[in-house]
């Protein structure tokens, strides 16, 4: 579903990514890992684009993302991602943040969107909190929200950026039951997280990253149990 | 009125009188006889119609500017667009020399040399402050949009919306609301600016006053009473202001 090509992005003369080639299937929920500055979140970022490749190629469903001539903004309405930091619109109510995309790029009419919207509120738990704005949810109702909104555009894949990290301890588990429900229903996902638990339990596939190239991969069982490279041992034994 | 033509020609005759007749002739004066309330309200009728196409032609010179200046800033390395290069220079070059000439100069120019045929004064001074304050919203409007927290937009590209998309519903909602005490003080400049058109004979509030006094031969009343005028103005303005920012804080509510 994904191709990733000998993807390289450097920042001025810092080089973040160092060809990266992979190729992620559908369905798969791959869960990368590695130490802070390994360029996870990057690659992450590339993929939808965020971040223009310094060279290489991502092709997306069949279609090259890095070819000029494509519209990106249509490839990212089958992309769905996630923040660190939530980034709801913090000028609409949370109805609103879900139903601006779908009905401003005519995917839906504003009523679908509507009870779309609210099915998937009703998924989260979060119906209630239909009429507020983000600044008087906490950070975990945040989260789920941000990720009911990218749901709502009815992604092929979701794309997560180490979604729990900015939550208070307590707020990670609602955050990572969403996503692991999600992960049942056949989703496929990418996940930048530092939550190995949730490595363990729902990755098809782990990504072990360091110095801006993936060292190591496998199934969680390879990699937490009996990890090759010295460096993701290292990593493992600090974290885990 | 009998009180008035009484009290007029003992003052022209060299008579005393006491300060409340004095002041009574003056205010008479200045502001009733010959119906000349009704020119302060023409004038200021028009003070408030030019601040209005002003403000208009300066929100949509400011947001204009500020967006394509922001969109050029915010270019990646090796994608740039060679027509927004062109365009950032046009709107910094605008910036520029409308923030560095004096207003009045700005007036003098439009009026007499760019439109010097024209006849409706009122009409190119409203242009040239529309013009004028553009340059100055653009820059408060780029800080705005500065301020924000780049997830926003980059949420909203990240749902497939377009960049015009992106700032219309996300980013330049929020940074009006950030921006919006600095814009209300533009606004407040602008409306006092207004007075200025009177020197290309834009006939404002000013101007009206200059008429009557030019004829009465006593400036206190007209000058006082339309400094009072533009004061009432400023005062109304910053009570929309204080709603206004009342129901945009609507979306903090905690």
């Amino acid at each position: 579903m994904i191709v990733v090509n000998d993807l390289h992005k450097s920042f001025g003369n810092n080089k973040v990514l160092c060809g990266i080639t992979e190729h992620i299937k559908e369905g798969e929920k791959v869960v990368i890992i590695g130490p802070s500055g390994s360029g996870k979140s990057t690659f992450l970022r590339c993929l939808n684009l965020l971040e223009m490749p310094t060279s290489g190629e991502i092709i997306f469903d069949g279609v090259s993302m890095t070819n000029r001539k494509t519209n990106i903004n249509q490839m990212r309405q089958k992309m769905g991602m996630v923040f660190q930091h939530f980034n709801l619109f913090n000028n609409l109510t949370v109805l609103k943040n879900m139903t601006l995309a779908p009905v401003r790029l005519k995917r839906m009419s504003k009523e679908e969107a509507e009870e779309n919207a609210m099915n998937l509120l009703h998924r989260v738990g979060l119906a209630d909190k239909a009429n507020s704005f983000p600044s008087q949810l906490s950070g975990g109702q945040k989260q789920r929200i941000a990720i009911v909104r990218a749901l709502a555009m009815k992604p092929q894949v979701m794309l997560f950026d180490e979604p729990t990290s900015a939550l208070d301890p307590e707020m990670v588990g609602e955050v990572l039951d969403v996503m692991k429900e999600l992960a049942d229903d056949g989703m496929t996902m990418i996940v930048v997280t530092h939550e190995m638990g949730f490595a363990r339990e729902v990755a098809t596939r782990v990504l072990f990253m360091d110095g801006g190239s993936i060292l190591e991969q496998g199934t969680p069982q390879q990699i937490f149990s009996n990890p090759k490279e010295e460096r993701t041992q290292i990593f493992l034994s600090k974290v885990l | 009125m009998e009180y008035y033509t009484q009290w007029k020609a003992l003052i022209s005759s060299g008579e005393e009188v006491t300060f409340w007749q004095n002041f009574y002739v003056k205010f008479y004066q200045a502001f009733i006889e010959a119906d000349r309330w009704k020119q302060y309200l023409n004038g200021v009728g028009t003070t408030l119609l030019v601040t209005a196409i002003a403000l208009i032609i300066g929100i949509i010179f400011g947001v204009l500017v500020a967006m394509l200046r922001t969109a050029h800033d915010q270019q990646l390395p090796g994608h740039r667009n060679p027509l927004l290069g062109v365009l950032n220079v046009v709107c910094s070059i605008y910036t520029t020399v409308i923030r560095g000439t004096p207003m009045m100069v700005q007036l003098l120019i439009m009026g007499m040399v760019i439109f010097s045929s024209s006849r409706n004064f009122t009409a190119v001074g409203a242009l040239t402050l529309g013009i004028n304050s553009g340059a100055y919203v653009s820059e408060i409007i780029r800080g705005g949009l500065m301020s924000l927290d780049p997830g926003q937009a980059e949420a909203g590209r990240s749902l497939g919306l377009g960049y015009i998309d992106t700032m219309r519903y996300i980013v330049i909602p929020q940074a009006f609301k950030a921006v919006l005490p600095a814009l209300s003080n533009e606004f407040i400049i602008l409306l006092k600016d207004t007075s200025l058109i009177t020197c290309i004979g834009g006939k404002e509030l000013l101007y009206a006053a200059q008429g009557i006094y030019s004829r009465t031969y006593e400036a206190m009343f007209p000058l006082v009473g339309t400094a009072v005028i533009y004061l009432a103005l400023v005062m109304i303005l910053t009570w929309l202001q204080g709603k206004l920012e009342r129901r945009l804080r609507e979306s903090d509510r905690r």
